[in-house]
């Protein structure tokens, strides 16, 4: 038996990650077209993502942790960010820009999650009463 | 045959509405409420790191599509 809280949590962190998808899968095109240079990709399993981000927002929904829903993604981006280095070392493709990953990633998944992730939890109910705390 | 039809009257089916909650909601045409927080420093900093950060690595189009964002 799912809980209906848990699968709205992992449905809104997987639609907002699958939305996003759309600029890897329709924007890269245009890069390599348009930018000099552009065809060096890193090639990341992104696909992955929507599973990471529902997961990580249904751990949230689940655990309430003591945090702001901002910081909770931050620690998502740092453990997303070792884990592409790793993966990158792993087939050979690392390249030295890399090592700022985890620190570049735990910026942006905190302002998409405390300004989209968080608000959409709340909307739908996930959230607790508890938790509209800053961060 | 007609005692199975009574018994099946007797024990209604197990309800396969999962989501009552928001299938009234659907209903009643509901309308979400999305309470962005307000921007403040904290977030203009992060999106000034994010922006900066592009600017300044020597193949932000190579390092965006390590982020899976490109």
């Amino acid at each position: 038996m799912v809980r209906r809280r848990d699968l709205l949590a992992y449905l809104i962190g997987a639609g907002v990650a699958g939305t996003l998808l759309t600029a890897p899968y329709a924007a890269r095109l245009a890069a390599v077209r348009l930018i000099a240079g552009a065809t060096t990709m890193a090639d990341v399993p992104f696909f992955l993502l929507p599973i990471l981000w529902g997961l990580w927002n249904l751990l949230w929904a689940r655990r309430q942790p003591a945090m702001g829903i901002g910081a909770w993604g931050a620690l998502l981006g740092v453990v997303a960010g070792i884990a592409v280095n790793l993966f990158l070392v792993a087939v050979g493709t690392w390249f030295p820009v890399m090592m700022l990953l985890p620190a570049y990633l735990p910026v942006l998944y905190f302002l998409l999650f405390r300004l989209i992730i968080g608000p959409l939890n709340e909307a739908l109910g996930v959230e607790s009463e508890r938790s509209t705390a800053a961060g | 045959m007609r005692t199975l039809g009574l018994i099946r009257r007797g024990t209604p089916g197990p309800s396969r509405d999962l989501w009552p909650g928001l299938r009234a909601s659907l209903d009643a045409d509901d309308v979400l409420v999305l309470r962005v927080p307000a921007l403040g420093w904290l977030e203009a900093t992060a999106v000034a790191v994010a922006v900066g950060t592009l600017a300044l690595v020597p193949d932000p189009v190579r390092f965006l599509s390590a982020c899976g964002l490109l």
